[in-house]
């Protein structure tokens, strides 16, 4: 038996994850994402292969058992209404509870930007993304689902969040077909947040495993270091009286750094007011409030006492404030001040040089924030008309997404599979990564292109019976070595006690119609019916004093 | 046979007490019988069994047998080899177990080590890989008890410790390269797995695995310097955790590196540690301090800008008095720095304009400790001169910072009194009655008599000097004075001159201080109140004990002489009405008259000349023999409570400002006699007032008296409130020769206080209308 794995998206690439893995007959297909990047059908995955695939059928719903989604970031789960309602699969999806609860808003988003800004031809209209998410099973953390008689899944948390998108409720994923067993991580982080917390899996005995490999070469920096400066760099322009902007996206970032300065001010007893603009906690801090199992060890533990979202040190801010004299902090949307209430503070802020604006790590091209991060600009034109001097301060910080390649050998190394295959990353960093986890951790690896397929052999375990007398021979010898270690073990160096492999010998027994088992010789003479016959050789070597001597002579000097 | 040796000589000084041993293993209890090999190897093979628990349980009990059995003999091999099998279980309560029996083989192997003297680097850098190895389990506890273990190894290589604070991998000789290839490892361990597990330990999800990984980071400091340069920068990323157990072990960990001297601090630390000293959280700041005070800044900057912290710290706490001791011992630990603070307070003490530079400010005082602390610095052998100035400002916080700097260092501060010129009242600093009141019990006469001693042997040297370098001072500054008279008005320089002179008379006096109480001075002090209260406030004296008190209080009077070598009339009155109580109450026979008591009534007799005792009090001091008395009799203490009924600082009692003001006093006393003299002394600021108790007013018997009566004081300050410190004191009969308060209406003889100083609370009627 072995592990088919075809790779319909995200190989040696970013984007579009997509990959069907076929065990014991089993056909799973997991993400099914799109591609940000094209606007043509490139961006999704080449779904007719799996068809191609499965000579025995002609439709998607005999050929795959079940779609597995392990988070709601579009390059994850952007093709799925198409899958389901345009190529016609209609067999069951899972996915976690709070990516089924958000997964719509962020299709339908996606959806609204395509048709109505972009103007392009609908793909999938709102009434099929509703249709599709009827069709998802929503899975807990840990819990195992019997998905039909042979195929087992369960779910384990990830940890994943992204700063820019609404991320909660990754998961990685273990399948199980008979003794073929594997895992699919999707994305991950290793490192926990204030919020979110590291990735947790058991130690599982795998054949395969698949895992992203976004930052298959970079190792990060402590988060603590980044968390120091940013804090330092605020505090300092406070303290002299600046205001400090932090231009956000609603959900994660926010919480995130919200937490972490509550935390500051009430530890240096700060009396500096810090704003969220209107709208930002509502809608954000609703999420996490219904979903508080997903979150980290810290806030689950204060849960129960008081809310960790209702910060002591936060209030609302109202736009009659933004020409208030006096320090303060202020959270504003959109992230990269690309418009919006973010872009108006902007406007009215930089032209001062006490003030300060963070960015995080990552801003898009076109953006305020983008402009920003490039050089030291001092003036910007926001239209034809209107521009801004920047005076003020820039710190950016970035908090990342992705586990770094430290945290992909740690999960490889401590799942220890047999097989690796890379996905969800940049070829060369890829190759990289892959020599790293053949040498040291001497496992075989593959990062295959798209629409490529890898086999992998598989495990099997067989049922074997075996005689009586089989056993209590083994258990006879057994209780000899038991005599031979404790002699070595009153000796003061007893090395070899722990090696010894309790080798038993007997013979295996395949018959046709009939199950294996072990015997012993004397019982296998018996079945054949036939006697003992002992063949001797004598060995002949052929050998010559002076050449022994000198070779004898030889192994002194050199030991 | 072999077993049986084994068990009976259970190593010789290593081995635990089989009480001490977890109780986990089923073998842990039988500890006479086959010996530990039989337990090994029955553990051994049942921890390669199918079952999980039965596994765990296993490991448990070899770690209950590695507890007990000593350093000698292979068992401990034996058991370490069977957890290093079991460390990749997938169970994670074996990885446990395995885990920490690991940690105690490496104790084992370690101590095997330190006797033999024979290190086995290798094996232990190996041991470390293999724990470091599972500290990046995902199961929490298996994380926490590879930290635990990591933090008991010892003798770890430098290379290996270094890659386990970086995540990037480190390749060197000396690194895990080496050692796997020494060692044949299997394959798992080639992957350097120390790499980073102190960056991921300290951002831990779970604050359990932080403060280990924490507690970690600074017990393997001492193995290596480099390490504990680039741990420390971890640990600064650590107070930044939010949550505060973790922050707390953080700073304990930094006062246990400073403590051994491995912490080195840097400049970019700094703002960690400043910040820290302002945290919201006492403890935090305190433990904060306590690291600062410790280590050692490298720059000049640096070291201000601690001060700079600290001294914010104190503005905003100004409740917190250990900071003074703080800045003292900073100051100690950077001598040349605080010469520099010297230089600088001096001269701005001589740019402030007269009366601007208020000592009351946290600056200033703080300032001030840094710069006394100059000269008792380590670095002596650098000549560091300290502005006069300095000293003669720090004089007057001498009172307020004694008590926060402790014993030790007052003693060290005597030697301020040397080179400060200032005219100094001593009432402000004697403790005279004030302040404490602990009860003298009979039982500490041992105590004292050592003190005395001590005190003897100072005595001699230090007041010549004393009285040589305030004479000299004395001369500089007239000389000082006379050059200033053209720049000062010269109402000013007729006050200084005229402070001289007082100053001058003050050291002819033959029974007068020198100048300012020195450490001297406040022991005699005590010493003459704690005999005082001896021999007033204990009623029931045997013969035999009162003729020791009063022994006890020729000796006190004797010291007072031995200062001056020479003694006024007053002194020689009391000498004579001491000696002539100690005779009367020899004269039936009854007692004994001791050698002291004998010699120096002889010689008084013999050597008065003029009025003037010419003889050497130290011949007398030596001849003193305290004995121990043996038979205490009944003893009954005299006490008394002074309540005012329904006042605390929220209630206090109205009053119109400079209006007498009558307060209801509830008074219960116990053990006073009838011919007692018993007095209230009420004060508040400057003016003191003593009111007379008529005893006949009590009622009650001689054992407890009680009475509630209005006394009236006169002199209510023009306040909005004030608190007024009343206290009970009792008159001690010294014949007819006048000590201590000339005022009238007060007590004539010196007083013995009966009770705590008790704060009434008065707010002006005024004030009260007005809210």
């Amino acid at each position: 038996m072995a592990i088919e794995c075809l790779v319909l998206g995200a190989g040696q690439e970013v984007g579009k994850s997509c990959v069907v893995v076929t065990i014991g007959g089993k056909r799973i297909m997991f993400d099914c994402g799109m591609h940000m990047g094209y606007h043509d059908c490139n961006r999704y995955p080449d779904f007719a292969r799996i068809l191609a695939a499965a000579p025995e059928t002609t439709d998607f719903t005999s050929a795959i058992s079940c779609v597995i989604i392990t988070h709601f970031h579009l390059d994850h789960i952007g093709a799925l209404p198409y899958f389901t309602e345009v190529c016609g699969y209609h067999g069951p999806i899972y996915m976690t509870y709070p990516t089924k609860a958000l997964a719509p808003l962020m299709l339908e988003d996606y959806r609204k930007v395509m048709v109505d800004q972009r103007g392009e031809e609908e793909q999938y209209s709102y009434e099929d993304i509703l249709r599709c998410m009827k069709k998802v099973i929503p899975v807990d953390l840990k819990q195992t689902i019997q998905v039909n008689r042979d195929l087992v899944i369960r779910a384990y948390y990830a940890g994943h969040y992204l700063s820019k998108l609404k991320v909660l409720g990754a998961a990685m994923v273990y399948a199980k077909v008979g003794d073929a067993a594997m895992v699919y991580t999707g994305d991950y982080n290793m490192t926990p947040d204030r919020h979110l917390g590291a990735a947790q899996i058991e130690r599982l005995k795998l054949d395969l495993l698949i895992t992203e490999s976004t930052y298959a070469k970079t190792i990060r920096d402590s988060k603590h270091a980044r968390e120091r400066e940013f804090l330092k760099a605020v505090h300092k322009c406070v303290s002299e009286g600046g205001k400090v902007l932090i231009p956000t996206f609603a959900l994660g970032r926010a919480q995130e750094l919200c937490i972490l300065l509550d935390d500051y001010w009430e530890r240096m007893n700060l009396k500096i007011p810090i704003y969220f603009s209107a709208g930002l906690t509502i809608q954000a801090n609703m999420y996490y409030k219904m979903l508080i199992g997903w979150t980290s060890q810290k806030i689950k533990d204060s849960y129960t006492v008081q809310n960790p979202f209702d910060f002591k040190h936060v209030c609302h801010f109202e736009r009659s404030f933004i020409n208030d004299p006096g320090p303060c902090v202020l959270f504003a949307t959109p992230g990269m001040i690309s418009g919006g209430f973010s872009l108006e503070v902007f406007k009215r802020w930089a032209t001062s040089d006490k003030n300060l604006v963070t960015l995080p790590g990552y801003c898009v091209a076109g953006t305020i924030g983008h402009k920003l991060m490039s050089g030291k600009p001092t003036r910007i034109d926001i239209d034809k008309d209107t521009h801004v001097d920047v005076r003020c301060q820039i710190h950016q910080l970035s908090f990342s997404p992705h586990t770094d390649s430290k945290g992909i050998m740690d999960l490889t190394e401590f799942l220890s599979p047999n097989h690796v295959i890379l996905v969800h990353g940049e070829k060369p960093q890829m190759a990289f990564l892959k020599d790293r986890i053949e040498s040291e951790l001497g496992m075989s690896c593959y990062y295959p292109a798209n629409n490529e397929t890898v086999s992998i052999p598989t495990t099997q375990n067989m049922k074997i019976s075996a005689t009586e007398k089989f056993i209590t021979n083994c258990a006879a010898l057994q209780a000899r070595d038991s005599l031979q270690k404790s002699d070595l073990i009153s000796s003061i160096h007893l090395s070899g006690v722990n090696e010894d492999e309790r080798l038993a010998e007997g013979i295996l027994l395949m018959e046709k119609s009939k199950a294996p088992k072990i015997l012993c010789e004397d019982e296998f003479l018996k079945l054949l019916g036939t006697d003992r016959h002992s063949v001797q050789f004598e060995p002949l070597l052929p050998s010559r004093i002076e050449e022994a001597e000198a070779a004898i002579v030889d192994d002194l000097t050199s030991e | 046979m072999d077993g049986s040796l084994a068990s009976s000589d259970p190593g010789p000084s290593f081995a635990k007490p089989p009480g001490s041993s977890g109780d986990s293993g089923p073998c842990a209890s039988r500890s006479s019988g086959p010996g530990p090999e039989v337990e090994v190897r029955a553990l051994v093979s049942m921890a390669g069994g199918l079952y999980p628990l039965a596994r765990a349980e296993a490991l448990r009990g070899l770690a209950a047998v590695v507890e007990k059995v000593g350093t000698s003999g292979g068992a401990v091999e034996c058991c370490y080899g069977c957890a290093v099998e079991l460390l990749r279980d997938e169970d994670q309560s074996i990885r446990l177990a395995a885990v920490r029996l690991i940690g105690l083989c490496a104790e084992k192997f370690a101590g095997r080590e330190e006797v033999s003297g024979i290190g086995n680097g290798d094996q232990m850098d190996l041991i470390f890989l293999q724990l470091s190895s599972t500290a990046r389990d995902m199961c929490m506890q298996v994380r926490i008890e590879a930290f635990n273990g990591l933090a008991k190894m010892q003798r770890v290589s430098e290379g290996v410790l270094l890659q386990s604070l970086s995540k990037k991998v480190i390749r060197t000789d000396t690194g895990s390269g080496s050692i796997c290839k020494a060692n044949k490892l299997p394959p798992k361990l080639i992957f350097p797995c120390a790499a980073g597990i102190f960056a991921h330990g300290i951002e831990d999800e779970f604050y359990q695995v932080r403060i280990a990984a924490c507690k970690t980071l600074g017990a393997l400091a001492k193995f290596s310097g480099q390490y504990a340069q680039k741990a420390l920068d971890l640990l600064m990323d650590m107070m930044n955790d939010d949550t505060e157990a973790v922050r707390l072990q953080t700073l304990q960990t930094l006062f246990n590196m400073a403590t051994y001297g491995y912490l080195s601090v840097q400049e970019k630390h700094m703002h960690m540690f400043l910040a820290t000293l302002i945290d919201a959280n006492a403890i935090v700041r305190n433990a904060a301090r306590k690291i600062l005070g410790l280590v050692n800044l490298p720059k000049l900057q640096m070291f201000r800008s601690a001060l700079d912290g600290l001294i914010t710290s104190l503005e905003k706490n100004p409740e917190e008095q250990d900071i003074y001791s703080i800045l003292f011992s900073i100051g100690k630990n950077h001598g040349s720095f605080s010469a520099n603070v010297a230089k600088h307070l001096a001269k701005e003490i001589s740019t402030a304009p007269n009366g601007e530079l208020i000592l009351d400010k946290h600056r200033i005082q703080a300032l001030l400790i840094v710069s006394i602390s100059a000269p008792v610095s380590a670095d002596k052998h650098k000549k560091l001169d300290i502005p006069s100035v300095i000293f003669s400002h720090a004089i007057p916080l001498l009172g307020r910072i004694s008590s926060a700097l402790g014993e030790d260092i007052i003693k060290d501060l005597s030697y301020l009194c040397h080179p400060s010129g200032m005219p100094f009242a001593e009432k402000g600093l004697m403790s005279g009655e004030g302040g404490r009141s602990e009860f003298w019990s009979v039982e500490t006469m041992r105590g004292t008599h050592a003190l005395i001693e001590k005190t003897r042997k100072e005595t001699n040297c230090s007041d010549e000097v004393l009285i040589m370098g305030s004479m000299r001072l004395m001369l500089e500054t007239v000389e000082e004075t006379w050059a200033m008279r053209e720049s000062c008005g010269i109402e000013e320089i007729r006050t200084i001159l005229r402070t001289c002179k007082e100053e001058v008379k003050l050291i002819q006096l033959e029974n007068s201080y020198a100048i300012g109480p020195t450490s001297l001075d406040i022991l005699l002090e005590k010493l003459d109140t704690y005999v005082r209260r001896m021999k007033c406030c204990y009623t029931g004296l045997n013969r035999e004990l009162e003729v020791q008190v009063l022994e006890l209080v020729l000796l006190a009077n004797l010291f007072r002489l031995s200062k001056f070598g020479v003694c006024s009339k007053l002194m020689l009155d009391k000498l004579h009405w001491i000696i002539n109580q100690l005779d009367g109450l020899c004269a039936d026979g009854s007692c004994e008259f001791s050698d002291f008591s004998n010699t120096v009534k002889q010689t008084f007799d013999a050597n008065v000349i003029d009025g003037t005792l010419v003889v050497d009090i130290c011949n007398f001091l030596k001849i003193f023999r305290l004995k121990p008395a043996k038979d205490f009799g009944m003893l009954n203490a005299a006490s008394a409570v002074l309540q005012v009924l329904g006042n605390n600082s929220e209630n206090p009692l109205p009053y119109i400002c400079g209006l007498p003001v009558g307060v209801s006093f509830d008074i219960s006393l116990s053990n006073i006699s009838g011919h007692d003299r018993i007095w209230i002394r009420m004060n508040s600021g400057q003016s003191i007032q003593h009111a007379f108790l008529e005893l006949s007013c009590f009622e009650g018997n001689d054992e407890v008296k009680s009475c509630s009566t209005v006394i009236p004081f006169y002199a209510t300050p023009l306040a909005c409130s004030f608190v007024l410190r009343v206290c009970l004191v009792i008159e001690c009969p010294s014949g007819s020769i006048c000590t201590h308060y000339e005022e009238h209406g007060g007590p004539r003889d010196s007083v013995v206080q009966l009770c705590d100083e008790l704060n009434v609370y008065l707010v002006s009627t005024d004030t009260e209308c007005k809210n």
